[in-house]
């Protein structure tokens, strides 16, 4: 038998291995499915079926993967190693979980912080063994004890870093977790998938199953995304498909949910408009008032329309919530428009303005808002003593006696939103300044000479060139600014006291969902809410969008 | 090449011990010793647990809501001690609650994701909203078994709720069910800015209600009075909760709930007639820190003459650089002040692996040693019946009327005790009535208005 016959035979042995693993995966998959229907009566039914299909892949794919390695198929080598890929990272965490490596954290901030200052050791010692690189010398014995004091400091470090974050007593605790079964599963899957992997990916096998340089990068792209994409779709789109199960369901995040349909969407979107007879007529005479509370009614002459719902609440928020967009948006991007021109001048100083500015944005919102309610706090606040001496300045200097309204900024429900409008405002105005800062700096400046060979005038200049220039600026400030101020909710909770102000008058959709699903134990009903404020939120977004289609300025 | 290769192999091991760090146990250290209250003055403890420690060490970790780092360090001593003082079990002491992370909120997301302590405060309100969702131990067998344990100890109030087993109806020793022990309790007082009051001339309610002249009516005249030094001095404060508004409600004979707590008494005509007295503190009377607005920095600032609060408010108070002190609240046409019996409760989480201990745990955080510890901190008073705790009590001064307190909670004054709603939901109860008394207070809802449509929507709030 020739070297190369001996490899080939290493190979189809290999292979038939990989064809028996694939086909093992695929008929554990299998009976997974029926151990979840058979054994787990306790678990939900939607995580039985979320793992049955998760199976049923496994099965379809790892089948699939057998089939076109037998074949000698670039196509299950990318099946095998995907799977692999798959299983080595669940087996990672799982053995991570079962060494409460997930719980630790409290325990990771108090000892790799006490580590750190041994780790500057370490890098010293590597720093020394550079030193030969920027002061080469002729000194060979020299040079040989540098390297020598080098590694030992460096060694010496790492070994004072190791022991200051408890790493021995880590090792014993991981240890001894992953004793347990489970941890042997882990680990036992941690090796198998492993070896696996690391056999696909030699280039023999890379070879015998015809894979081409194309197939490599094509694989070596996702390794390369597979961190961003395993997080987005564990982290994100995970809940994102979860939550919308929970808006069926009755969840209270802590029994077992049952599904109710379209229930609370159904108690969102109950509502009645009814005529009244009188203006004053009562809600409890026209509605069924076991069903329906009043939100709200238009009066006009001698009768009126009463706006009832099932959940009153959820239509203040929403009116509320809108509110404040449509205050909210406006303020924070005319201001930042007209500041960004201003801050483009190559005036002296205009770089500190412009941090001046940024700065709110990239404040602590809990610490603005606390700044801001003393600020507005109606007995001892900064903005009505201004506003007093500001009025007594006033009737002394014109002998006037106008009344100082001393607003009640917070506790009024006229003023109340408007409060959070103004803190929202400015401080998002910042941020939205460098982004038209960024577009404004992109205009070419041909086409102010060429306007100003013209005779255009300033104003011209803006209306003709800057603010067509900056269309595709304004409709990313815009959208996302609308995106965030649907969202509001940081600023209302914590600044308000109860949060939902006077007469509910800043309750707000996010709000209203927060005290819904983490206050009320109320996980399904507050799913269907987001989801209710996730289309508003598309509907206004896909508004801008046409709108900035048709738009024949940005258009020309 | 070398090079690379050494660096490399020094990032994966400090990832490795980036991991080694989280899984080790964190050397946690002990606490500061803080200024330990005189033994004197701590009531010796009536009754040591008496459960029996099992064998094996085993973990427990409890929670509870510090108002300051004071209150942390005291706890985190207390832990310290009954790890010492408890057979078998080794304590862990949470401190829970922050800025940013309400208390509450963290808990129930806890409790759903299963990592919640063994051991936890919850506030008495949240009782019946825990216990009847299973996600707190029922310990009525524990107790039974455990000698010399009676729910006579504690205040009765909250012993009612604390006891009462949803199923039968029934509470106290006996009725099936023993959902924790009383951490502490509280009640409301008028912290006075002795100065302002003196400044005006007005009288001093402490002498009005040692004379029993304290009144509505005469608090009402120490209002004006006080009021009328400034445009910025304002005769009394109280925040924007239940708590504040409630009072008023009780000392006119009105209240939030019917007698059985079934159904909404919001709209009844004694209510109605203490929130109208309130609204024309803020409305016609104009003698009040407007609605909403925090009253405390304006106290502290020597702005507002009354200041009604309850005792966890004493410690911050102690700040201020103007005569102070605490009067009981006003009574009213009922005759009592209507004040409440604020408690809040240690319970056992459902899923705690150990019960026993957690139960030990629970008798030995509320024994009256513990709580005399806790009570010299001056933000809370012991909440088992016993004279020793209350003579303790009375020694934490300033205030030098410390009497007033104890004054809310007796039997005199007739005090509600704060409690769940094993007939509804209570957050949902505060969720419209909260808004609905604020639109009432701010001048935006007549009183007439307010009781025609309040128990419409309120009694939603209850199990139909």
């Amino acid at each position: 038998m020739t070297a190369q016959s001996r490899i080939e035979a290493q190979m189809n042995l290999m292979l038939r291995i990989h064809v028996v693993w694939r086909g093992l995966v695929a008929l554990l998959a299998a009976i997974s499915i029926g151990v979840i229907w058979q054994r787990m009566v306790e678990t939900p039914v939607w995580q039985k079926i979320l793992f049955s299909f998760v199976c049923v892949l496994v099965m379809i794919f790892s089948g699939y993967g057998a089939y076109q390695i037998s074949k000698r198929n670039h196509a299950g080598r990318m099946v095998s190693l995907t799977l692999d890929y798959l299983g080595f990272v669940v087996c990672f965490v799982f053995a991570l979980n079962v060494g409460e490596f997930f719980i630790g954290i409290d325990a990771l901030g108090e000892n790799f912080g006490k580590g750190i200052p041994y780790l500057g050791i370490t890098v010293l010692g590597y720093f020394l063994g550079m030193l030969e690189e920027y002061f080469p010398t002729k000194n060979k014995g020299a040079e040989n004890s540098l390297k020598t004091v080098s590694k030992w400091v460096m060694l010496g470090g790492f070994v004072l870093f190791l022991w200051q974050v408890n790493a021995l007593n880590g090792i014993i605790y991981f240890l001894g977790k992953l004793a347990q079964p489970s941890g042997s599963i882990a680990i036992g899957g941690l090796v198998i998938f492993g070896l696996s992997l690391w056999s696909m990916r030699q280039p023999n096998t890379a070879q015998a199953l015809n894979v081409k340089t194309g197939h490599e990068q094509i694989i070596n792209g996702w390794l390369f995304l597979s961190p961003n994409l395993l997080g987005f779709l564990i982290f994100f789109a995970g809940p994102l498909l979860l939550s919308f199960y929970f808006s069926f369901t009755d969840s209270d995040a802590i029994r077992t949910p049952n599904w109710v349909g379209f229930e609370n969407y159904a108690k969102i979107l109950n509502i009645k408009f009814v005529t009244l007879d009188s203006p004053d007529q009562l809600a409890r005479d026209v509605v069924d008032i076991k069903v329906y509370d009043e939100v709200g009614r238009f009066t006009f002459g001698n009768t009126g329309i009463l706006f009832a719902a099932a959940d009153k609440f959820f239509w203040l928020a929403l009116r509320n919530t809108l509110t404040f967009v449509l205050f909210a948006v406006p303020l924070s991007v005319i201001p930042a428009l007209v500041l960004s021109n201003i801050l483009n001048s190559k005036l002296p100083g205009m770089k500190f303005y412009r941090a001046v500015y940024f700065m709110p944005s990239i404040a602590a919102v809990v610490g603005i808002s606390l700044v801001w309610q003393w600020l507005y706090n109606a007995t001892i606040g900064y903005i009505n003593y201004f506003i007093t001496l500001g009025i007594e300045f006033w009737n002394n200097l014109f002998n006037v006696a106008v009344v100082d309204p001393k607003i009640q900024w917070v506790s009024d429900e006229k003023t109340a939103l408007l409060a959070i409008i103004i803190i929202a405002a400015w401080q998002t105005m910042g941020f939205n300044t460098v982004l038209f800062l960024a577009g404004l700096q992109n205009i070419p400046g041909e086409l102010y000479e060429a306007a100003t060979v013209d005779g255009a005038g300033a104003w011209n200049k803006f209306w003709g060139i800057t603010l067509p220039m900056l269309a595709p600026t304004t409709f990313y400030v815009v959208s996302t600014t609308t995106i965030q101020a649907m969202q509001v909710f940081e600023q209302v909770f914590i600044l308000m006291n109860p949060a939902e102000g006077p007469n509910n008058s800043t309750i707000t959709l996010v709000l209203y969902l927060y005290r819904s699903g983490f206050q009320n134990f109320q996980q399904g009903y507050a799913s269907a809410i987001a989801w209710v404020l996730f289309i508003v939120i598309f509907g206004l977004t896909l508004i801008q969008f046409q709108r900035q289609r048709r738009s024949s300025i940005y258009e020309s | 090449m070398k090079k690379n290769l050494l660096v490399k192999i020094m990032g994966l091991l400090v990832i490795a011990s980036f991991i080694l760090a989280a899984c080790a146990p964190a050397a946690t250290e002990a606490p500061a010793e803080t200024e330990a209250p005189a033994v004197t003055e701590a009531p010796a403890a009536t009754e040591a647990p008496a459960t029996e420690a099992s064998s094996a060490d085993v973990d427990l970790r409890w929670r509870t809501r510090p108002d300051n780092q004071e209150e942390i360090d005291v706890y985190s001593q207390i832990s310290t001690e009954l790890d010492a003082q408890l057979d078998g079990i080794t304590l862990t002491y949470e401190p829970g609650g922050s800025e940013g992370a309400n208390y509450q909120d963290q808990l129930r997301a806890e409790i759903a994701a299963g990592t919640a302590p063994d051991v936890f405060w919850i506030p008495g309100t949240d009782v019946a909203d825990f216990a009847t969702r299973g996600l707190i131990l029922n310990a009525a067998d524990l107790a039974d078994a455990t000698e010399g344990y009676t729910a006579a100890n504690f205040y009765e109030g909250p012993m009612f709720h604390l006891t009462y087993n949803p199923e039968t109806a029934a509470s106290g020793d006996g009725s099936g069910a023993v959902w924790g022990l009383p951490r502490d309790v509280s009640t409301f007082a008028l912290y006075l800015n002795l100065d302002l009051i003196a400044e005006a001339g007005a009288a001093d309610p402490r002498e009005l209600a040692a004379n029993g002249e304290w009144d509505w009516e005469a608090f009402l005249e120490v209002s004006q009075a006080t009021r009328a030094l400034g445009s910025d001095i304002y005769g009394y404060g109280a925040s924007a909760w239940w708590g504040p508004y409630g009072v008023w409600l009780n000392a006119s004979g009105g209240g939030f709930f019917t007698e059985d707590r079934a159904a909404c008494a919001l709209n009844s005509e004694e209510s109605l007639a203490g929130l109208d007295f309130q609204r024309s503190l803020y409305q016609d009377y104009d003698v009040a820190v407007p609605y909403g607005e925090d009253p405390e920095p304006g106290f502290r600032a020597g702005k507002v003459a009354m200041f009604q609060n309850g005792r966890w408010a004493t410690p911050g108070v102690r700040t201020v650089d103007f005569n102070w002190d605490v009067v009981e609240l006003p009574a009213g046409p009922n005759g009592t002040p209507g004040n409440w019996l604020f408690w809040g409760a240690y319970v056992i989480n459902a899923n705690t692996e150990h019960p026993k201990e957690a139960w030990a745990l629970v008798q030995a955080l509320t024994t009256a040693e513990t709580q005399g510890k806790i009570s010299a901190l001056g933000a809370n008073i012991p909440s088992r019946v016993s004279q020793e705790a209350l003579d303790a009590f009375l020694t934490f001064t300033p205030p030098a009327n410390n009497q007033a307190f104890l004054n809310g909670i007796a039997p005199d004054a007739d005090p509600t005790a704060e409690g769940p709603l094993w007939a509804g939901s209570w957050p949902e109860f505060d969720k419209i009535m909260g808004p609905a008394i604020q639109g009432v207070l701010t001048g935006s809802t007549t009183v007439e208005d307010f009781g025609t449509t309040i128990c419409d929507e309120a009694n939603k709030a209850f199990n139909q």
